[in-house]
């Protein structure tokens, strides 16, 4: 019986060599991938995401896989916006963040950090404000968005918008009583004092602890001393008018009847008054009561 | 030559086959759909049509290297046209590499036409020639190579719809790899770390071909760059295709 | 090419086993269990045996479609794989598939290009094969507008392109009609005038009768009968199946077994000798008739049949 060597052993020749260039080819390509990630390149791969159209029907698009896409979209905006040699990444910030929001509208993180990159690095607040009025749109009970949007408008000096938003964070249930302080505190600094004066009597009342309560009532003393030393001055100035000085000292006004009687600050302390300037000015420093 | 007599065979089979044209039609009318989409464009109009042109050529090619590439030797197969292919004197590689061949020669003409009607409109806007989108149609083309290379690959042990599923896998993960590379950076050295940076390495990264973004946005690219892109081409295609060989060296076809 | 000399063995085929492994959690089931022969040169091989016993298997283990198991196959001397013994064979497979939008021509160009050639004696060749399985005039016709019968002769004409010292037919005779039939068996005989080796696989047995000098029996995955056909079928008479008429039934009843009685004509299957003489006798009394007289004797079938049931 003749023993079948021959056969196999050709094949086995030309399935080593096959395994060995298999093995010697595969090494190959790595080391060159290896070779090619060496070398920078002008940009973040993904970037034709920029050309996704938005529009309600997005999501429909998307056959279920929206809130997938939205995660990977947003992960890929992170990387994409922490490059800074795309020195154009703004251009479509809006875009980018509309297409998250319509994919998945109640992902809250994106619009946050939208919010984030528009301000601090694109020097866009309305647009940092738009996204989170979307965010807001989409996901009513969310206070945070209102809220960050108030800090945003704050950090950049806009009071009024502000005060704004910190009231319609104030307003959404669950709120913290923070808001409520932020709220009093920009309508002091749009020198809204009368609703300042409202709020901070408000937190004062419901201050659930004494550190809340001196905060409170630091803020009513400023509030307060604002409001005094307006009316103060307008006095002044009906007497100035008048006598063409400024009075000597404030029982002047109440004598001469420009005032019936001087406020004092919320302590029962006197007010001080320099009757050279025509200054007004507290006794206390509002926050080291 | 054996390899050649294939390969026609095979150019002569897939350029028959509808879906290229369908695919063709599809391609050009999202060429010219850019003409108008650029019209509604403020700024920059020509990149959108370079954008829409390029990724058409890419994804459309991308399509009918699959879809024609899977059927070709599953084909032979169930039809059992290869029966008569392979008792001839011919090892079962050069059939392969027929195939291989055949498919790239149609991917080559169909490539070549929709690009012809893809410069044409660029030209229309920009009344220039640029180089750069030609280097940029040329790795659209490498990278089509080694995606018919998977596709054949499948089709050696798996049915044509199976194999379309694991061929557009891997080009979805040819087109993700990035995704892999960031997460290695947040990984802690240690096994899982060396795992993934294998897989990494090991996965096809297409990305290397993709010189769209570049060429639309003028950026520049260092010349060793192609270079090296163009040889892991070369290398992760052969590759394939010797590993296409040895499943289909030891196939018994019944 | 030289041709081999009258006794030289072709193909020898020694101990081939196979088995397929089928479902899901794979279940081996053995198809060829030890098949053993041998091909002569100059010879036509019938290999037969019932559906499912391995015929097709056995032809695709010589060609290299499949691998066997075990087992060793020799073609001219040479593992069956190497490509001067294939430079050497024709096959035309069962209900051959071809490239529909080819040519006749063009179908025939290509498989030439498969063999070491040059082009200018290929296109003498195709003319003439085209001539010798009748289809000229269809040479510049798409394959698809062809007949059975007519892809059945492409078909050979491919199998026959490189002038092969062995030819290999796979049920060659199935669906065609009967001119279509002698025709081929023609092209056969002619085939080994020419001195060429031709391995006929069929289950059509008439066919194999007519034209084999040798066969194989395969039943079950193993040969179970090999040998030169009048070595294997005795010239033993069976019985003899006589026509006869107007001799009354009754009669003829204890003589043998009635296969058809159509109007006055009986057709009587009488297996004992002397019994004929009987049946002779009485149709000479009753002033009958005799239409035939035709001795059987034991052909394939009966072999062929016998084998499988034991088997």
């Amino acid at each position: 019986m003749k023993l079948s060597l021959s056969q196999p052993r050709l094949r086995d020749w030309s399935s080593l060599f096959l395994a060995v260039f298999l093995l010697l080819s595969s090494l190959v390509f790595m080391g060159l991938k290896v070779r090619c990630d060496q070398i920078s390149r002008g940009r973040i791969p993904g970037s034709a995401i920029i050309y996704i159209p938005s529009g309600k029907y997005l999501k429909y698009a998307t056959f279920g896989f929206s809130s997938v896409l939205a995660d990977l979209i947003y992960l890929w905006a992170i990387q994409y916006y922490s490059d800074y040699s795309i020195s154009d990444r703004f251009d479509h910030l809006e875009h980018i963040f509309s297409i998250i929001a319509e994919l998945d509208p109640r992902y809250v993180d994106p619009y946050e950090l939208g919010a984030i990159v528009a301000v601090y690095e694109a020097n866009n607040l309305n647009l940092g404000l738009k996204i989170l009025d979307l965010g807001l749109e989409k996901n009513p009970q969310e206070w945070f968005f209102p809220f960050q949007a108030g800090q945003l408008a704050q950090l950049r000096k806009n009071y009024e918008l502000a005060r704004i938003y910190y009231k319609k964070a104030m307003e959404i249930p669950g709120a913290p009583d923070l808001v409520k302080r932020l709220y009093a505190f920009s309508a002091f600094k749009t020198m809204d004092l009368e609703t300042s004066l409202k709020t901070w009597l408000e937190v004062y009342e419901t201050a659930q602890d004494d550190r809340v309560k001196k905060i409170a009532s630091n803020h009513l003393y400023q509030v307060k001393a604002a409001i005094d030393k307006k009316v103060i001055e307008e006095a002044i100035g009906r007497f100035r008018e008048k006598y063409g000085r400024n009075p000597y000292d404030l029982n002047q006004l109440v004598r001469a009847g420009f005032l019936k009687e001087i406020p004092k600050d919320l302590d029962g302390l006197d007010y001080l008054y320099d009757a050279q300037t025509g200054e007004v000015r507290t006794a206390q420093i509002w926050w080291k009561r | 030559m054996k390899v050649k007599a294939i390969a026609l065979n095979t150019f002569r089979e897939a350029i028959r086959d509808r879906i290229l044209y369908l695919l063709f039609f599809f391609a050009a009318a999202a060429i010219i759909f850019s003409r108008l989409l650029a019209i509604l464009t403020v700024g920059d109009r020509v990149k959108i049509i370079k954008d829409v042109g390029l990724a058409s050529l890419s994804l459309f090619g991308a399509l009918m290297a699959i879809l024609i590439g899977t059927g070709l030797v599953y084909k032979e197969i169930d039809k059992k046209t290869i029966f008569t292919v392979i008792s001839k004197p011919i090892h079962r590689w050069q059939f392969l590499l027929g195939k291989f061949l055949g498919l790239t020669l149609t991917l080559l003409v169909m490539i070549g036409l929709m690009s012809l009607i893809f410069l044409a409109v660029v030209f229309a806007h920009t009344l220039r020639l640029e180089p750069r989108l030609l280097i940029a149609i040329v790795f659209i083309f490498i990278e089509l190579l080694l995606i018919t290379a998977v596709a054949i690959l499948f089709s050696c042990f798996s049915t044509p719809i199976l194999s379309s599923i694991f061929s557009l896998a891997f080009y979805l993960i040819g087109h993700t790899s990035w995704g892999l590379e960031t997460l290695i950076r947040k990984l802690r050295p240690g096994p899982w770390r060396m795992l993934a940076q294998f897989l990494y390495t090991f996965l096809p990264d297409l990305e290397n071909f993709n010189f769209r973004t570049e060429v639309v946005h003028g950026l520049t690219i260092q010349p060793k760059f192609y270079f090296y892109s163009g040889l892991y081409g070369l290398f992760y295609t052969l590759f394939i295709l010797t590993l296409a060989t040895i499943i289909f060296k030891k196939r018994d076809f019944v | 090419m030289s041709q081999p000399a009258k006794s030289e063995i072709v193909l020898s085929v020694h101990n081939l086993f196979k088995a397929y492994k089928t479902g899901f959690i794979p279940k081996r089931s053995p198809v060829l269990k030890g098949v053993s022969f041998s091909v002569q040169a100059g010879e036509i091989f019938g290999y037969l045996g019932p559906n499912g016993a391995g015929k097709t298997t056995t032809l695709k283990c010589l060609l290299g479609l499949i691998f066997p198991d075990s087992g060793e196959i020799r073609l001219f001397g040479e593992s069956h794989l190497s490509l001067t013994a294939k430079e050497k064979i024709g096959y035309l497979p069962e209900n051959p598939y071809f490239y529909e939008y080819l040519t006749g021509r063009e179908f025939l160009e290509f498989y030439a290009r498969l063999f070491p050639s040059d082009r200018g004696a290929n296109r003498e060749k195709i003319t003439s094969l085209l001539r010798l399985v009748g289809l000229e005039k269809a040479a510049d016709l798409q394959l698809r507008k062809f007949s059975k019968g007519m892809l059945q002769r492409i078909g050979l004409a491919q199998a026959l392109i490189n002038n092969p010292e062995l030819v290999f037919l796979d049920e060659p005779l199935g669906g065609l009609d009967p001119i279509g039939r002698k025709e081929l068996r023609d092209v056969i005989v002619s085939l080994r005038e020419q001195g060429k080796t031709v391995f006929l696989c069929s289950h059509i047995l008439q066919d194999i009768e007519m034209v084999c000098d040798r066969v194989a029996i395969i039943v079950a995955g193993r040969i179970v009968a090999q040998g030169a056909l009048e070595d294997l079928i005795s010239e033993k008479i069976l019985f003899t199946e006589i026509t006869v008429s107007g001799v009354p039934k009754e009669d003829l009843e204890n003589l043998g077994e009635f296969l058809s009685v159509r109007g006055e004509r009986a057709l009587l299957k009488v297996y004992e000798e002397p019994k004929i003489d009987h049946v002779l006798r009485l149709v000479q009394e009753k002033k009958g008739k005799i239409h035939s007289l035709v001795p059987r004797t034991e052909t394939l079938e009966d072999l062929f049949v016998g084998m499988v049931k034991q088997g």
